[in-house]
């Protein structure tokens, strides 16, 4: 669905893209770089303190394209395929970006990484062959404060226990069934650290103690935003920007990060991008600005590449995004290597479950 | 009698050798081939080719061989999604006719004035995105939904009902999103009935029921089978609709089939999947036409 009018939207940015770089002859013969965004607030932050400001300091035009994640990975495929890549740049998904088919698509960032090598001001890892860190985010667990007033719900353990929680609850099926079935294990007492690798049996049968009070099986961030404004549910496992984007509008709204689920992107460059020199220039202008990192993610409630960004965030977003040593050492980080071995197999048993 | 014939009939000889007239059968070769050359162009490279490759794609990788389709059997989840796909393809079909048949036949038979308000109660949804109409529903049947807040004022419940995101609710809102394309071809049968006809049997003293059932609904019935086959076909490959309004539960293959060449990538296994989609709804079509062809009087149907 979303997809779909994703795709109206794409169409829309490409005709204008096209329009905008053939229109005039000045700026057909200005230096471009293609980036594919996931749209919407993040690409409005990343033009307003990244793409704009580079383009008036190098003179390289930003131009976008935007669709779900799923989606800019299926064209990009399509396009190593046919042999014409047309982008350079995006951002994959930190589970995605160690997958072997990422590997075959894009670029190994070892070389760019060497010059940070020493950079101890990067959060660890955060250059990698598999691409440069843009930000991490979290998947929650957030509650209506209304229905569950403090101290609320702090574990999966209570998001499970709907004796003591009672009132109906909200989970992500957006194809990535990993997260699900982790909180259902965590909740039946597996410790963070014995987590990977799933145990797929446990985790599905914990889960068929929740369906009866699942209201909803959310596939899109604002569907999952949506059921706690109208009441359709009262607590969710929904995604950190979401849920703080939540609370500035004024919903009742709290979570835990506890037992969060991290999850970063990473800025991959496609193989054979046409315009690669330039999406170097890129990634080194947005490495050696924290400080528009940190102003991205006070809007996004993110966590941004470099602690020196995270220090520079408002004290606010510091609060609701997991910038400090001791929170981000108790989140949960899944292990990539193992999900994309077994990404059929967990799609395959996820669906198998949900028609039982 | 062979005179009068030869008058009142031109002769077949005479039919042949009139040049150009409204009969497409009588243009010439060239000018039929330059007339349906953009169609076919457009089927070609818009349709068959891509289409063709996908399901080729499914033979080929990682190399000939059914091993795709081996992979589709050995789990019955497949199996059972492509079962209920057209389970919930029948249950639309048959739903749609039973609302559709009198909603066509009122909008041929009605007075003008009403009869023009009824095709516009049909068409404008028609004109109405997919999207729009699926989203209308999930705010009539959600938890704090138009429906159950009627429901619990009335007093007739104290829980709100779990409407949305059920195998009925995806049934219903796929009725509402079809139901002009059954509509439209019984419209058109059943105003290609001439009205003498009813006249001249109630004349030799049939009553209006006998007349409905004896004239009216077997001379509709090509439009019944074209507009329920329409139908039918759609449902088969709807996602939108169910993507929305049903929940994880309700999957239809072509969710499946969604999730294979967006998510996993998995793009010759989703032409395998395609492949048994598209193969189960031929065969559907053509034992749904030669049963129907069996008998004359259907003859008509498309």
């Amino acid at each position: 669905m979303r997809r779909f009018l994703k795709n109206c939207t794409n169409a829309g940015l490409i005709t204008a893209a096209v329009f905008a770089v053939s229109g005039s002859g000045s700026v057909s013969a200005q230096e471009k770089l293609v980036i594919a965004t996931t749209g919407g607030t993040l690409e409005q932050e990343m033009r307003t303190h990244f793409f704009d400001p580079f383009t008036k300091e190098t003179g390289i035009q930003v131009i976008t394209v935007s669709g779900t994640g799923a989606e800019n990975v299926a064209r990009i495929k399509a396009m190593a395929q046919t042999g014409n890549v047309e982008w350079d740049l995006y951002q994959a998904g930190e589970i995605q970006a160690a997958s072997e088919l990422h590997k075959s698509m894009n670029e190994d960032m070892t070389e760019f990484c060497r010059a940070y090598q020493g950079d101890t001001d990067l959060l660890p890892g955060a250059c990698a062959s598999s691409g440069v860190l843009s930000a991490y985010g979290t998947t929650l667990l957030a509650y209506n404060t209304r229905s569950f007033p403090a101290p609320g719900l702090k574990t999966w353990g209570d998001f499970f226990n709907v004796e003591k929680f009672p009132g109906p609850r909200s989970m992500p099926n957006f194809n990535d069934p990993w997260r699900v079935m982790a909180a259902a294990l965590l909740a039946d007492g597996v410790k963070p650290d014995a987590l990977f690798p799933l145990d797929v049996d446990r985790a599905l049968g914990k889960l068929d103690t929740i369906r009866p009070h699942i209201s909803l099986w959310w596939k899109t961030g604002d569907q999952s935003t949506q059921g706690f404004r109208n009441g359709e549910y009262v607590a969710g496992e929904i995604w950190q920007t979401r849920a703080s984007a939540l609370k500035k509008e004024g919903q009742p709204l709290a979570w835990s990060q506890d037992q969060a689920f991290l999850v970063g992107d990473r800025w991959a460059l496609i193989k054979k991008a046409p315009h690669r020199a330039n999406a170097i220039k890129f990634l080194e202008y947005f490495l050696a600005h924290p400080q528009a990192q940190a102003r991205v993610c006070e809007a996004l409630t993110c966590t941004p590449a470099r602690y020196s960004a995270a220090k520079a965030m408002n004290a606010e977003a510091q609060a609701a995004a997991p910038t400090s040593p001791d929170v981000f050492e108790k989140l949960i980080r899944p292990d990539a290597a193992w999900i994309n071995a077994n990404n059929q197999m967990l799609l395959e048993r996820w669906n198998e479950w949900n028609q039982r | 009698m062979t005179v009068t014939a030869t008058i009142g009939v031109p002769s077949t000889e005479a039919i042949r050798r009139r040049p150009l007239t409204g009969s497409a059968r009588s243009y010439s070769k060239t000018l039929s081939l330059i007339l349906i050359a953009p169609l076919v162009l457009l089927m070609g490279f818009g349709f068959l080719y891509p289409v063709g490759k996908l399901l080729l794609g499914s033979f080929f990788a990682p190399e000939f061989g059914l091993e795709q389709f081996q992979r589709l059997m050995r789990s019955p989840l497949y199996l059972t999604v492509l079962l209920r796909t057209f389970e919930i393809a029948f249950a639309v079909t048959i739903a749609s006719l039973v609302i559709g048949y009198p909603i066509a036949f009122a909008m041929a038979k009605l007075p003008r004035r009403w009869a023009a308000l009824t095709t516009v109660c049909v068409l404008i949804p028609l004109w109405t995105s997919t999207l729009v109409r699926s989203y209308a529903w999930i705010v009539l049947l959600q938890r704090k939904g138009v429906v159950n807040a009627l429901l619990l004022d009335l007093g007739w419940i104290t829980e709100p009902l779990r409407l949305i995101y059920t195998e009925g609710a995806v049934v219903m809102a796929m009725t509402h999103v079809l139901l002009p394309y059954t509509i439209l071809p019984i419209f058109a049968a059943v105003r290609a009935v001439p009205n003498e006809l009813g006249q001249a049997a109630s004349n030799l003293g049939a009553g209006t029921l006998s007349v409905f059932w004896r004239i009216m609904l077997p001379l509709s019935l090509p439009g019944v089978f074209a507009g329920c086959l329409m139908t039918f076909i759609l449902a088969l490959g709807f996602y939108v609709t169910p993507a929305l309004v049903g929940g994880p539960r309700t999957m239809l293959m072509a969710t499946l089939i969604g999730q294979q060449t967006t998510e996993t990538l998995d793009w010759a296994f989703a032409g395998a999947l395609s492949t048994v989609l598209l193969a189960a709804t031929l065969t559907f079509v053509v034992a749904f036409r030669k049963t129907l062809s069996l008998n004359r009087g259907f003859a008509g149907v498309s």
